[in-house]
């Protein structure tokens, strides 16, 4: 029997050694991962001069004054509903469209399924933030021409219109699209899993493909549903570059773009800046707590593609 | 045979009725855009209404031919490779690195690690930016940490000088010492160093030592500046490690996963065998992951060509450009001043190339060397 180097004296030493190199190592980068987010929220508790002198220390006089302040010029309790109304509704919309299309592809017979899925799954390696401007252009031209049009059938007055550039159906349909490649490739994968024979029985018994999609597939589908869900709600919640540019009503914006705006003229407000980064990371910090199993194996399965 | 064509026509009805509302917004997002991109990035369209507004027409590929003598263009591209090497050579390792120590269980509590760990890639990269930022200026808590060893340091050469000249006697030789333990802060400080020196040092009766060591080092200990503020080659270091620090989390929970679905008794044959752990990594570890590690690294390019919003919040692309990558200089070329359309267009294919470039690299890279799984 070949003796294991573990058994040998030099062995249990170098594994000893291996083990605390391993430790330091992980403990350092854990550090380094967990202390710069610490350090943020404990600076909004101070005060801005107290930040001046003491950068680094727990705070002397714990203050949290900063908030209301912080608050109330990032106009947060506007953002935090336009947050929310964006981000369930297109994650809500990104699953629809997702199973609806899913479905069609994983069960339904077409020739135009190969290229067209396959376009889908090109999609997914596009980065989207690349194609700002083409699409700021593409949506302004949009509403420029539907505002043209209702003014010559007499509908509408003249004046700007807006209903893609600065509207929320804008950036709705906008990050619905964004999110789709990733969630039709999940749903289908999915969908093609779940036997032929469940919509074939159905169908005998005289039942619609909508019907079919209500009440078999879409029950079916909720795990993947879900991972869908999870990775898009953190996505969106954060989302920056595509609603930068889409929006500039303040009535329209989210979150990520009020804490944008403590980095300008507000950046030697140290304490209310730091309260707005805080309001900022709190939301999906308490999300990850709850949901970190979920958003673990979502980031898994989204990860794994062709 | 008339009942089979009904429900044919049915089934293609409906086919088209689920497909199509998604095929229209990935249009409207992927498809006309590239299209839009295109036709503008050869045209010299300046803004305002495209169609029945000022007449533009197709000047073909002038904006090309501009941007391949651009310098600010290559020094975005370059800011863009060395963004997606780190990501590549640097998330990618050290990802695999802790899931591995995880897997083997050499480090325990493997939940604990990797849920911290993956905290940074939930937060909005705007609050990751901002924070980054204010860690790293000139007057943020790391240059602090810095300067109080610095000061930490002279304060023991201060003393050493004294004890050396016996005790807290001014003699020239003292202050020259001073002066030159300071390095360049004295001579940015005094017009005459040593003479300066001396007349203030004068105002201290000799039981005052504590006093005057604490205002000499406050005066003349060298003060800590960041080489990546103020040398330009090194401006995308902060950037780069920021892009580390956020992503290798991801990496770690991908790899992981992973290697869960390996049969451990795979690797413990392999361990009985003789091989040790780092020959157990390269021979069948990494072999049965070759097909995660090269869709991770397809990841890694699309998320670094993806890093605008990063960057817009750390740095903005500045101090003057240095830190610019393409996605900045085509949202500048577009928003920032007078728009140049054509030019943010031309860039924004220069990305989409760009980035399926470096993925068919991967896959090819994956033909020629990749394993079994």
């Amino acid at each position: 029997m070949e003796r294991s180097d573990r058994t040998t004296l030099f062995g249990r030493i170098a594994s000893v050694f291996g083990k605390a190199v391993a430790y330091l190592v992980m403990g350092t980068f854990t550090l380094m991962t967990v202390y710069p987010i610490f350090w943020l929220i404990l600076n909004s508790f101070k005060s801005t001069p107290e930040y001046r002198i003491n950068r680094i220390g727990l705070p002397h006089v714990f203050t949290l004054a900063n908030y209301p302040g912080a608050w109330q010029i990032g106009e947060f309790n506007k953002l935090v509903v336009n947050s929310f109304v964006y981000t369930i509704g297109a994650t809500l919309g990104i699953i629809f469209f997702a199973t609806l299309a899913g479905f069609a592809f994983a069960k339904l017979k077409s020739r135009a399924t190969g290229p067209i899925y396959s376009s889908f799954v090109i999609g997914i390696l596009l980065s989207i933030q690349s194609l700002m401007v083409p699409i700021f252009i593409e949506v302004s031209q949009l509403d420029r021409l539907i505002g043209d049009f209702l003014r010559i059938l007499g509908l509408r007055q003249l004046g700007t219109f807006n209903l893609l550039y600065n509207g929320r159906l804008g950036v709705l349909l906008i990050y619905i699209g964004s999110g789709l490649p990733i969630a039709i490739y999940l749903c289908t994968e999915f969908i093609k899993g779940i036997p032929d024979s469940l919509v074939e029985v159905a169908r005998i018994d005289g039942a619609g493909y909508y019907t079919i999609f209500w009440q078999v597939i879409l029950p079916m589908a909720v795990p993947i549903a879900t991972t869908v869900a999870i990775l898009n709600v953190t996505n969106i919640w954060n989302e920056f570059a595509l609603i930068n540019i889409l929006v500039s009503k303040t009535e329209l914006k989210s979150m990520p773009l009020g804490i944008f705006r403590f980095t300008g003229s507000m950046s030697s407000d140290y304490g209310k800046q730091f309260a707005a980064l805080t309001i900022g990371l709190a939301p999906m910090l308490v999300f990850y707590i709850i949901f970190r199993k979920q958003i673990t194996r979502g980031v898994f399965s989204g990860a794994i593609k062709g | 045979m008339v009942g089979q064509h009904r429900k044919g026509v049915e089934e293609r009805r409906v086919y088209w009725t689920m497909v199509s509302p998604a095929l229209f917004l990935y249009l409207l997002v992927f498809g006309f855009p590239i299209v839009i991109s295109v036709v503008i990035s050869l045209s010299d369209y300046r803004g305002g209404k495209m169609f029945g507004g000022e007449p533009w027409r197709i000047a073909g590929f002038q904006e090309y031919a501009r941007l391949a003598v651009d310098s600010y263009f290559w020094l975005a591209l370059k800011n863009n490779v060395y963004i997606v090497i780190v990501s590549i050579f640097g998330q990618l390792p050290l990802g695999l690195i802790f899931a591995y120590l995880i897997y083997r269980r050499i480090v325990k509590l493997g939940q604990f690690w990797q849920g911290v760990l993956y905290v940074p890639a939930i937060i909005s990269v705007i609050v990751i930016g901002i924070m980054w930022n204010i860690i790293f200026s000139p007057y943020g808590p790391l240059a602090d940490v810095m300067n109080q060893a610095y000061s930490a340091g002279f304060g023991r050469r201060v003393d050493a000088i004294f004890s050396a000249a016996g005790g807290f006697h001014i003699t020239d030789n003292v202050l020259q010492q001073l002066v030159a333990a300071g390095g360049d802060t004295a001579q940015k400080l005094f017009a005459h160093p040593v003479a300066d020196l001396k007349e203030m040092l004068q105002g201290y009766s000799p039981n005052q030592f504590v006093e005057a060591k604490h205002d000499i080092v406050n005066l003349l200990a060298p003060k800590w500046s960041a080489a990546f503020l103020t040398k330009r080659d090194l401006a995308m270091i902060p950037i780069c490690f920021v892009v580390l620090w956020v992503w290798t989390g991801m990496y770690l929970i991908l790899f992981l996963a992973n290697m869960q679905r390996i049969d451990v008794q795979v690797i413990e044959a392999a361990r009985i065998d003789g091989a040790n752990e780092m020959q157990t990594v390269w021979r069948v570890m990494l072999p049965m992951l070759s097909g995660v590690v090269v869709n991770a690294a397809i990841l890694c390019i699309a998320g670094s060509l993806n890093s605008f919003a990063l960057v817009f919040a750390m740095t903005g692309g500045g101090p003057a450009r240095v830190t610019q990558l393409l996605s900045i200089y085509m949202y500048d070329s577009a928003f920032m001043g007078a728009p140049n359309y054509p030019r943010a267009n031309a860039i924004a294919l220069a990305i989409v190339i760009f980035s399926l470039i470096l993925i068919g690299l991967t896959k090819m890279v994956e033909k020629r060397y990749g394993g079994r799984e």
